[in-house]
């Protein structure tokens, strides 16, 4: 009997799974770091791996920008380029744009047409995250309306409080990887109050009943679905959708709704 | 909210009481059980309150075995063991023993900053031995942020198990992140009576699949650590992972009735 349960739930969860038209804000490719069991993606195996989860499109980041350089990282973006699935755009890492380095950076040349987003290590790349050391970048951002993304792991929260209320204008996406978001939540939760230009992402934000509350607080449009693909099951963060205590509608924008519309407005 | 029908799922893996290193907007016993009732949980195993791991007493026993009375029998719990504290936690493990939803002890070396392979453990593996009772301990990964972790790694546990091996013991959270989650893998592999149960907010891709495809799942438990983290987080995995319908029955259910001796 528990067989049957199982299978009937299980078709029925995959059904409505589908019904949510996911859009990725966090796929990865290359090699993760600190996460041993995770298997890879080439760019020409994203469509198989998203299609495993019904996710049809996303922002896809590449792990040499951590572990190599950020000119790197954007390089092997640019360089399979060609193999993305439709609907798939880049994200790059950033550096301050002074003192002005060399190599494939956003603001330094032609911004890559495929980049719909900045990513910042600011402690892993060894800089401030200030107006004094980003500002620049930030101002550039906002005129091309690129969303800036920083793992929690990246940053201390008075610098984020800090430098989301200088530029208000900057959608600030706050990743929860690739540790617990949940011992800092109660800092979170007084960003999201603070600073309305400030939005989380999903795939660790997993703490009890924390979409609901969010969309509660702050509004819907205030989380990102993002998976963590394929450090973590996507599963995770689209269960916390599937069943929130939220409306249809709710759910669509977080599912996808909201990153398309960030993706849309982006003038590379 | 809503999964299905009647409930099934056994979490292995849930707190009550009050927080204090971070906010959940729920807390007690009763939020829980109406959570329980919406996901088609029917049993989870209580591994006790925050207050129970840092000062363990007979009144969060008492607590306890009133929650699981008034929950209909559905709220089981453990006891907390402190090694800095043995005696008097042995009494008070001893005591509640003879309640009728205590189903085994739980120990945190990282919260005792007492390793898991220090000998202080000895007199509690001897207690379950006696009883026929299960153990589950927290475990992680060695941790560049959290240094305490290092004190609950998988592999510091294999002395005891191997010791002990009447004793079912259960590393909660898989070992976490990285490395310990390999090994308690290999650990699950290599001993009968060492179980991981899912909980925890580090769920690796295709983690499932692999655990199928190594033959041990039926060493693996479905937990959620409510309300640290959420019960839906990892339910839907288990669901749509890519193995049989009786290993994701034994991961719902079948595992943790059989470690905890559940109905």
């Amino acid at each position: 009997m528990t067989d049957r349960l199982i299978a009937q739930i299980a078709s029925e969860r995959r059904a409505r799974v589908e019904s949510l038209d996911l859009f990725d804000a966090n796929l990865w490719l290359g090699e993760p770091d600190y996460f041993p069991l995770a298997e890879p993606i080439a760019a020409n195996g994203l469509r198989e791996a998203m299609g495993e989860y019904a996710i049809r499109g996303g922002l896809v980041s590449h792990w040499d920008g951590i572990r190599l350089s950020p000119q790197d990282g954007n390089q092997a973006l640019r360089d399979v380029d060609g193999a993305f699935p439709p609907d798939v755009w880049t994200v790059w890492v950033g550096l301050p744009l002074a003192p002005g380095e060399q190599g494939p950076l956003p603001a330094t040349g032609a911004a890559h047409p495929r980049m719909r987003g900045v990513r910042l290590f600011p402690r892993i790349h060894h800089f401030q995250l200030s107006p004094w050391v980003v500002g620049s970048l930030c101002e550039w951002c906002v005129s091309r309306r690129l969303p800036v993304f920083l793992w929690h792991t990246e940053i201390d929260w008075e610098g984020l409080h800090g430098l989301a209320a200088a530029f208000p204008e900057l959608t600030i996406v706050l990743d929860t990887q690739w540790q617990k978001i949940l011992y800092h939540n109660r800092d979170l939760f007084s960003l999201l109050d603070a600073c309305g230009n400030v939005l989380v992402e999903s795939s660790n934000l997993l703490g009890q009943d924390f979409v609901a509350w969010v969309v509660r607080h702050w509004g819907a449009r205030r989380i990102l679905f993002g998976s963590f693909l394929p450090a973590a099951d996507p599963y995770s963060a689209i269960g916390m959708i599937l069943d929130a205590d939220i409306s249809a509608e709710e759910k669509a924008l977080i599912a996808g709704g909201n990153a398309r519309a960030i993706v849309r407005q982006v003038r590379p | 909210m809503s999964l299905v029908s009647e409930p099934f799922i056994v979490d292995a893996h849930v707190h009550t009481g009050y927080l204090n290193l971070f906010f959940s907007p729920e807390v007690d016993a009763k939020s829980l059980l109406a959570r329980m009732d919406a996901l088609s949980i029917q049993y989870a195993v209580n591994l006790g309150s925050s207050r129970n791991l840092l000062v363990s007493s007979a009144a969060e026993m008492e607590k306890a075995e009133a929650e699981f009375r008034e929950s209909g029998k559905r709220l089981f719990y453990c006891g907390f063991f402190d090694p800095r504290r043995a005696t008097e936690d042995l009494t008070t493990l001893d005591r509640a023993a003879r309640g009728s939803g205590f189903k085994g002890i739980k120990i945190h070396p990282s919260f005792c900053g007492v390793a898991g392979d220090d000998p202080r453990y000895e007199p509690v593996w001897q207690f379950a031995a006696e009883r026929a009772l299960p153990i589950v301990s927290h475990t992680w990964s060695v941790s560049s942020y959290n240094p305490a972790q290092a004190l609950s790694t998988p592999e510091r546990f294999e002395r005891f198990a191997s010791r002990f091996q009447s004793v079912r013991f259960i590393l909660g959270h898989a070992g976490g992140r990285g490395e310990g989650r390999l090994q308690a893998i290999r650990m699950a592999q290599e001993h009968a009576n060492v179980f991981m149960d899912i909980s925890g907010d580090v769920m690796d891709r295709h983690f499932l699949e692999r655990m199928a495809g190594e033959k041990v799942e039926q060493k693996v438990l479905f937990g959620s650590d409510y309300p640290w983290l959420d019960q839906r987080a990892h339910l839907c995995g288990v669901f749509l992972a890519g193995i049989s319908l009786s290993a994701k029955g034994m991961i719902l259910r079948e595992n943790a009735r059989r470690v905890f001796d559940l109905p």
